[in-house]
């Protein structure tokens, strides 16, 4: 097994992990890696540096609701004639861990109750004839592969320390991990942790024991509070929760460090995994100039840290904009250029997951039970006892009868069960539709095209309520498709995020295309199975996946003959096209070119989709609702 | 009440449970969002207001406030163990076969005996199935005696009470059903498994979530009297507060609920006179135009709307002692009970507080 010393890259991660492990009041990291990083190896490794007996859980992406939250416990009940229930994983993760791999791929209704149980600190089971409360304060770990998409956002609320996503590309670093792989498979072949291991880990132990200690000393001046509230201000970090995570980061760094009370150091790393990550917008422009001008004479002030030491202490002391300032500084190097890159804001594109989870019958919400077959079924036990308890006296007479006519005596079950009481779960999967309006935001036209399909969003999903119906927008313009609107059942959030429609530019409408695919691939994972593609162009494509994607340099360059350039911009849409008929897409391609000009592209389209196609030039919000339902 | 048999030992055993283990954040020591707060307390003063819902960011102290409302709460008088929390005359007027017993009985005032407990305030968790909610057989006493037993839910806990549910609009759809029908009617119908079942369920309804999580069905919105916007605080001092005491409470939560007691029981007496005087506040007819001509004015449908203004500004009146509600009570109550009532335009990009912040500014310039 490796240990958490042998696991290369992923630093901050680990700095995280040590932070969470000192305070609990963190209530749980998370960070992102691709796969075969070794996020997993990272979290359970973590887990032995806990006290012994801090329970670890895993929580599978795929849980139900019973195994989740608790259930009857079958074997129990059955045995008893009496209720039993089984505590959950949650509960079960009491004291302890609980970790999650795949943050982002957890159902709706998964995430919903974990938030739930970490508000509360406790489970509250009322289902299924069952009432019970049981306590569940742990501390969260959850990776996740960003190409399979984003935390949401409500999740990520309630986690204290947010690791941003960092590529591990070293090839140095990538030796080492294989090289001390391949060491710890040599010892743990000899049966034992080699005693550099252990030690290891019983330094950590210790280390972690002592700054836990600690932490209740550990000494933070208003100041310095001030300062973490200012940058979360001028981050527009929502909410009141951050700032007592960061403090409480700051406090943990110190204590980790065996000292007590709170220097700059700690606020800096505070803001890095609490604050920056929940930023939904850059500070005030000319904050920025000036924290990129303090960021460009950073390594001079380092150098002449020494005599700089006090002074900065003074500083401190009298003015909290000052270790703002100092804050922002130092982390403006990390802020990233493109608001889109914050998760808080917009949330970030996501490559097509290989990974998604494919819709189960034995998922969903259960709703009612129906006599039937076990196999394959999951058995309603409390509508079969219900279903078997008018019988009983009659049939424990039966049994008895039946005894001593055979004479072999045996003890008579509590409860008597046939076949025809049996009652197998139906569930109702919530999953509603996911349209996605990509509309074309490049020319003249565009402003117009753009609100009225904001206009139909809106009013889609002011209609959809009941279906728990989705929308996404993708406005594809200039080199390529951008999502403006994630999948979402919320009429505010797409009234805000689409305040800004940007416009003008080339036609990238086979990028569109992919980025629709994408996004329905995503759903796919989080249960919503079925896709529709509302397109809104007039067909004319100008600019190839080629221009899409400006990393593909080594590509070959597109010919210089305009004609041929054209064929193969329409032999790509049309694989591209067959692509998403294959993953079966619904698809309405809706014409908004003025009728002289047209020449059959968008038509031409929509066959290749095998998809509706509709011609409203000048498309009104109604008018395409209409056409939708 | 039909005459089915009712399992009493496991609700109350719990609820006891409940108020032991839970230690709340204080109720006076939120800091801020005072709309929210005043929302939560006219609704105890007055709950014919109807409910009230809390919508606004994560992390700004809903869910916080809901709970801590139970500790200042005052006591209610229930028939022992009475797995509804009905009074005594409730009892009797529901069950005359209890009323018949009693009066035969050796007590010949037909006593019953009472108990004082807090007022319950439930909470409906996300993953709650309906026979949880509404009650149901209870299979135990079905399996193992033969006999049919009704086993109340948690409507039936939350009688007389609060019912709270946190991301109300994650709630699934058909337990959103059957929560208005009862709250509307104010009773809980069970024809379930055999059994037939009908019991009190009037309860304050209190419901919070984030708007960014999902809408929420315009027929449950309606329902609440109330409807509380609050937003992240951005005053440095107060949120410097809110960490300093957020840290003590959790290092200490024992000595911080201690610290604040004096405070809290303040806050208890206030209710429990403005509860005694609630009914003789008097809105006089200034007041009562000032409401219909807003409601007039914003447009808005029926009458529920100036109904829920009236009620919150008498409400609101009893709180700070006074006996009469006058237009600047209406005033203050406007922008919670009138801003779920407002038409909704998908188009529509001002707020509906604005607008009622301007509807409100023109009716006082005209007169």
């Amino acid at each position: 097994m490796l240990t958490f010393a042998d696991i290369v890259g992923l630093d901050t991660a680990k700095q995280a992990l040590l932070l969470l492990a000192v305070n609990p009041a963190l209530a749980g990291v998370t960070f992102a890696a691709t796969v075969g990083s070794g996020k997993s190896t990272l979290a359970r490794a973590f887990a032995a540096l806990l006290p012994d007996d801090a329970p670890f859980v895993e929580l599978p992406v795929n849980v139900t609701e019973d195994r989740l939250l608790g259930g009857l416990d079958l074997e129990a009940t059955l045995a008893s004639g009496t209720r039993v229930i089984e505590r959950g994983l949650l509960a079960r993760a009491h004291g302890g861990v609980l970790y999650v791999d795949g943050l982002n791929l957890l159902d709706h209704s998964v995430m919903a109750y974990l938030i739930e149980v970490m508000t509360r600190g406790a489970v509250h089971v009322e289902r299924e004839g069952l009432s019970a409360v049981h306590p569940a304060r742990f501390v969260l770990v959850g990776t996740y592969d960003p190409s399979d998409g984003e935390v949401p956002r409500g999740l990520l609320d309630r986690i204290g320390l947010i690791v941003p996503f960092a590529l591990q590309t070293d090839a140095d670093l990538r030796a080492e991990v294989v090289r001390r792989n391949h060491l710890r498979r040599r010892s743990d072949a000899a049966g034992c942790l080699s005693e550099a291991a252990s030690d290891e880990v019983h330094m950590l132990r210790a280390m972690i024991a002592d700054a836990r200690a600690r932490l209740s000393q550990v000494h933070i001046q208003d100041e310095q509070v001030e300062a973490l509230i200012h940058a979360s201000l001028s981050l527009g970090v929502e909410g009141n929760r951050a700032d007592v995570f960061a403090v409480q980061a700051a406090l943990a760094k110190a204590a980790l460090d065996g000292r007590n009370s709170v220097d700059d150091d700690d606020l800096r790393l505070a803001l890095r995994l609490v604050l920056l990550p929940r930023a939904t917008r850059l500070p005030e422009a000319d904050d920025r100039r000036k924290t990129e001008d303090d960021a460009a004479s950073l390594p001079n002030r380092s150098n002449q840290n020494h005599e700089g030491q006090e002074a900065s202490n003074e500083a401190l002391q009298t003015q909290p904009e000052q270790i703002e300032e100092l804050l922002l500084s130092a982390a403006s190097a990390e802020l990233p250029k493109d608001v889109l890159n914050l998760p808080f804001a917009v949330q970030r594109r996501g490559r097509s997951g290989g990974r998604g989870a494919t819709l189960n019958s034995q998922r969903g919400r259960f709703v009612r039970a129906v006599e039937g077959a076990p196999q394959g079924n999951r058995i309603a036990l409390l509508q079969t006892l219900m279903a078997a308890a008018p019988w009983q006296a009659v049939r424990r007479r039966e049994a008895r009868d039946g005894q001593s006519s055979r004479a072999i005596p045996h003890a008579a079950p509590r409860v008597c069960i046939r076949k025809e009481d049996l009652r197998v779960k139906r569930f109702r999967d919530k999953a509603g539709m996911l349209y996605i309006f990509a509309v074309d935001a490049s020319g003249s036209m565009a402003i117009n095209r753009m609100r009225e399909a904001k206009g139909a969003a809106i009013r889609l999903l002011q209609d959809a309520y009941v279906h728990r119906d989705q929308v996404a927008l993708v406005a594809f313009r200039g080199r390529r498709a951008q999502v403006l609107l994630q999948p979402s059942q919320s009429v505010e959030r797409a009234k805000r995020e689409l305040d800004v429609l940007p416009t003008g530019g080339g036609t990238p409408l086979a990028s569109a295309l992919l980025t629709a695919w994408q996004l329905a691939r995503q759903a796919r994972g989080r249960g919503i199975p079925q896709a529709t593609l509302v397109l809104m162009t007039d067909g004319r494509a100008n600019v190839g996946l080629e221009g899409s994607d400006s990393d593909r340099s080594d590509a070959q360059l597109p010919p210089s003959d305009p004609r041929s350039q054209k064929a193969q911009l329409q032999a790509e849409l049309q694989r591209l096209a067959a692509l998403l008929r294959a993953d079966g897409m619904q698809t309405i391609v809706i014409d908004t070119q003025a009728n002289y000009l047209s020449r059959g592209e968008a038509s031409k389209l929509a066959e290749w989709l095998g998809g509706r196609y509709v011609y409203l030039p000048n498309a009104r919000a109604e008018q395409i609702t209409k056409v939708l339902t | 009440m039909t005459a089915v048999e009712v399992t009493h030992a496991r609700s109350s055993e719990r609820n006891g449970v409940m108020a032991r283990t839970a230690v709340n954040y204080p109720f006076t020591a939120i800091v801020g969002q005072d709309e929210m707060k005043l929302c939560l307390l006219l609704n105890v003063i007055d709950p014919r207001i109807g409910g009230v819902m809390i919508m606004g960011h994560r992390g700004t102290g809903k869910s916080t406030a809901v709970r801590a409302l139970a500790d200042v709460l005052p006591m209610l008088t229930r028939v022992k163990g009475d797995p509804f929390n009905r009074s005594p005359e409730e009892v009797l007027l529901d069950e005359p076969n209890a009323a018949k017993a009693a009066a035969n009985g050796s007590a010949q005032s037909a006593k019953l005996k009472t108990e004082r407990i807090p007022v319950p305030v439930v909470d409906l968790p996300l993953g709650a199935t309906e026979d949880r909610v509404c009650g149901t057989i209870d299979i135990e006493a079905a399996l193992t005696q033969g006999v049919k037993r009704f086993e109340p839910g948690l409507l039936a806990r939350a009688n007389r009470g609060f019912l709270y549910i946190d991301e109300v609009n994650l709630l699934d759809d058909h337990l959103v059903d059957v929560l208005l029908d009862v709250a509307a009617s104010g009773w809980n119908v069970v024809e379930r498994e055999g059994i037939s079942v009908r019991h009190p369920a009037r309860f304050v309804l209190v419901g919070s979530g984030n708007p960014e999580e999902g809408e929420l069905r315009p027929q449950l919105l309606d329902r609440f009297g109330l409807h509380a916007r609050i937003t992240t605080i951005t005053d440095v001092a107060q949120r410097m507060e809110i960490v300093r005491r957020r840290r003590a409470f959790d290092a200490d939560p024992q000595a911080f609920v201690a610290a604040w007691e004096p405070q809290q029981k303040a806050l208890r007496r206030r209710i429990t006179a403005a509860q005694k005087h609630v009914a003789d506040v008097e809105m006089p007819d200034d007041a009562l135009m000032f409401a219909a001509e807003l409601c007039m004015r914003l447009g808005i449908d029926g009458h529920r709307g100036e109904l829920t203004l009236a009620r919150a500004a008498c409400a609101l009146a009893a709180f700070e002692g006074r006996r009469c509600a006058a237009r600047e009570d209406v005033k203050r109550v406007a922008l919670p009970a009138l801003r779920h009532r407002l038409r909704r335009d998908p188009l529509e990009t001002t707020d509906a507080g604005e607008r009622i912040e301007r509807a409100l500014a023109e009716l006082e310039a005209r007169t």
